[in-house]
């Protein structure tokens, strides 16, 4: 696990969304993952590839989802999962992992990222890259988010 | 290319490590494109690649089919699809392929120099998979151990 990593991502997450209008965000906890199943229904992945191989996670309730698409949207009320909320979801992930990619390349580590994927589903039960994976909570208006960082070594 | 002719590699692949690693054979069906979303049979393997090509690739089953394929390849009964050794297995079989298939598109056209990362697993109700501005192609094979689809989503990067 690279902590430069995992900084980069938390700065990346937290420029990101204060720039799309969530000020609020604010980080909250740091943790290892212990367990596989998540309450979380939805999720996005992001792969990384290059000096530093592995994948990020975001992952939130549908509400902290829909709350998130609003306010990126100008504040325009999301009723429904579908797909502009989707996409605006990918969106932000797409933002948060571009400028935390090229924090990286300020020190040196060149990564490439995959486009986003989004998974909504119930129960979900995740594996993650098959390594160790850190979890940095956020909280703010909209909701929690999980940001969860699985790198190989 | 074609858009769909980039599916091809990945249906070789998998054709070849179910034969070779697990002793089963495939029929396979159509090509089908996609579009950007698609329900997932229950589990999910999920590899992206970068470089030369970029996308994912997709490995889909039934829970009951990750069960069996893990009995394969371990010779254990499993009770839950939660058992992390399904999980493992089944990200196994999605990063040989992956890479089987990867390195073959390689050697054919040097300069490509796709790269992957680590596969990665999710299992759920009623889960749909959501690509954004990525259109992909399936295929949906038969096996002994129930049906499988492979989904490549991939946008070629211009240089």
């Amino acid at each position: 696990m690279d902590i430069r990593c995992v900084n980069s991502f938390i700065s990346g997450l937290l420029n990101v969304t204060g720039m799309l209008g969530m000020t609020s965000m604010q980080r909250k906890g740091l943790s290892k993952r212990t367990k596989l199943r998540t309450d979380n229904d939805v999720n996005i992945i992001i792969g990384l590839v290059g000096d530093i191989r592995g994948s990020v996670v975001f992952s939130m309730q549908e509400a902290t989802a829909r709350n998130i698409a609003s306010t990126m949207m100008g504040g325009m009320p999301v009723d429904k999962f579908d797909m502009m909320p989707k996409s605006a979801l990918c969106e932000l992930a797409n933002m948060v992992s571009g400028n935390s990619v090229s924090l990286l390349e300020q020190q040196k580590a060149l990564v490439n990222i995959t486009p986003p994927t989004l998974i909504n589903g119930k129960n979900m039960i995740t594996m993650i890259s098959q390594v160790e994976t850190l979890v940095v909570e956020f909280e703010g208006q909209e909701g929690k988010i999980e940001m969860n960082v699985a790198t190989e070594d | 290319m074609e858009a769909n002719a980039r599916i091809v590699p990945f249906i070789k692949a998998t054709s070849n490590v179910f034969k070779e690693m697990l002793d089963l054979t495939v029929s396979s069906g159509q090509t089908e494109n996609e579009g950007d979303s698609f329900i997932s049979r229950g589990v999910t393997v999920i590899v992206g690649f970068t470089g030369g090509w970029k996308g994912l690739f997709f490995l889909d089953m039934s829970q009951e089919t990750a069960m069996k394929l893990a009995t394969i390849l371990t010779g254990e009964d499993y009770q839950s699809v939660a058992d992390e050794e399904v999980l493992l297995s089944c990200a196994e079989v999605g990063n040989i392929i992956s890479g089987n298939a990867t390195t073959g598109v390689n050697n054919a056209q040097p300069g490509l120099n796709i790269r992957l990362t680590p596969p990665s697993v999710f299992v759920g109700e009623d889960m749909s998979i959501f690509n954004v501005r990525l259109s992909s192609w399936s295929l949906l094979m038969q096996t002994d151990i129930g049906a499988i689809k492979i989904n490549v989503a991939v946008e070629e990067v211009k240089k």
